[in-house]
């Protein structure tokens, strides 16, 4: 069996990159599963706001893909995406077809603080010191990314007052 | 021609998605299935041309064409007599069978109890959702007592059938539930039923976004779901996987209610094992022939 569970106390730099880079390509896969399904219901709104969360993660995955070879190199990855699940990628019924602007925002808000949760988690359990200034700056990245989201939701109106019932399909027929 | 032995790379979840994209509605808990399919897979090792995925018909019959395994999207309620076609022809191949409740249970109702006696070696996988979501919301043969459905305006009469009792009463060796609410446990329970040799069953409640209330959705199953592991249950005790099954639809249980510790053999293994002697006492072709043209 794939171990589905990570141990902390042992994790090396390298195995920490690797998580992270993984975390940032999970998060990144989801949004842009999420963008097509909005697409796919003619949320076009929504599933842009998703397609730009695909670039953002991207370009995390990116950086830390670029620190990871100048540390190791092509060292060969011993972490696994199988030990993952839904770290920094929104959970799949946070969405709905008629999910707004605003609600996407706070998927991306949820999700942002769950990564940060996370890597405070870790961080407790983790032992190598180089690990723990890693994840450290990673749980400071998500405060930071958490604040960008709040920021943009500020700027948002409320959404307007629709009843459920108004929107949804009724499950008794008439 | 020499066979030079080749090291097989370890297999990651994304080799097993395919470039088809779900259509399944936003929220649904089928996504959530499919991920934890996708890492049970991984866990297997298997490349996905030893794999045949056959389905029935139904929203979560649409798993096979969402891996890169053989799939076979097959008639309603009639997954099970091709799958265990599949592994009686084809008995190298890992063989899963994948549906929903109504496919499972009231179409193909039937199969089930066959599948299970005969001992074949495949998975099955139904995603319960306990309605007909495909064609709109109606009762499955899983909704619960009072459901008001479109075809139920005034609640449903009729009790629901309970999987897990239905499969375990039969025999099956390898009886599990998991959830999309927790992907870890249930890509656990799908790599263990697959590792399970004979038939092997994993009931997954997986809601309808569109029909089932909100107390039934994923985020609500995170609230009230409870592991076997915490309430201390012997998964090697039949008896003990009857009395937790039947609080279906009133507890969600995860985790693996019961594994044969001594499985029978598979009928797939007993009928090569017959061919393989007869094949000892099979009279020659040629001595057919002869026998025929009277030489």
């Amino acid at each position: 069996m794939v171990p589905r569970t990570i141990d902390f106390a042992t994790l090396s730099l390298q195995d920490a990159l690797d998580l992270a880079i993984l975390v940032e390509e999970e998060a990144k896969e989801r949004y842009d599963e999420l963008a097509h399904q909005m697409e796919l219901h003619h949320n076009q709104d929504v599933g842009g706001f998703f397609r730009f969360m695909v670039k953002i993660e991207g370009v995390h995955e990116g950086r830390l893909e670029h620190r990871r070879t100048e540390l190791f190199g092509a060292a060969p990855r011993r972490v696994r995406r199988e030990m993952l699940f839904d770290v920094e990628a929104p959970d799949y019924d946070d969405v709905r077809a008629n999910t707004t602007p605003r609600q996407a925002l706070e998927v991306a808000l949820r999700a942002e603080k769950k990564a940060h949760e996370f890597f405070t988690r870790a961080l407790a359990a983790v032992k190598d010191p180089a690990v723990q200034a890693l994840f450290a700056e990673l749980c400071e990245d998500e405060v930071e990314h958490a604040g960008l989201v709040e920021q943009q939701l500020s700027r948002l109106p409320p959404d307007p007052v629709i009843k459920a019932e108004d929107v949804e399909d009724d499950p008794v027929a008439h | 021609m020499s066979s030079i032995p080749v090291e097989r790379p370890a297999l990651q979840a994304k080799d097993f998605k395919s470039d088809l994209k779900p259509i399944w509605c936003p929220g649904c808990g089928d996504f959530g299935v499919l991920q934890a399919i996708y890492r049970a897979l991984a866990g297997i090792g298997r490349p996905p041309h030893e794999i045949a995925f056959v389905s029935g018909i139904g929203c979560s019959s649409r798993i096979p064409g969402y891996t890169t395994a053989y799939g076979f999207n097959s008639v309603h309620g009639r997954a099970l007599p091709i799958a265990q076609g599949i592994k009686l022809a084809r008995p190298e191949l890992l063989v899963l069978v994948a549906g929903g409740d109504g496919d499972g249970f009231s179409i193909g109702g039937g199969h089930v109890a066959h599948a299970i006696r005969r001992n074949i070696d495949l998975t099955y996988i139904v995603m319960d959702n306990q309605i007909y979501g495909l064609t709109k919301g109606q009762l499955s043969p899983t909704s619960p007592r009072g459901l008001k459905t479109v075809t139920s305006e005034y609640g449903s009469l009729e009790a629901p059938v309970n999987p897990l009792l239905y499969v375990l009463a039969y025999g099956a060796s390898f009886v599990a539930q998991g959830t999309p609410a927790d992907m870890a446990g249930l890509a656990d329970v799908i790599e263990q039923a697959i590792r399970h040799p004979g038939f092997s069953f994993v009931n997954v409640q997986s809601p309808c976004v569109t029909f089932a209330p909100e107390d039934q959705q994923v985020k609500a199953q995170r609230g009230r779901m409870k592991t076997l592991a915490s309430v201390g249950h012997d998964s090697t005790n039949r008896l003990a996987a009857m009395g937790l099954a039947q609080t279906y639809g009133e507890v969600l249980y995860t985790g693996v209610l019961y594994k044969d510790p001594a499985p029978q053999p598979t009928l797939d293994a007993l009928v090569r094992e017959r061919q393989a002697k007869l094949a000892l006492e099979a009279v020659p072709r040629e001595r057919i022939l002869d026998m025929f043209l009277q030489k």
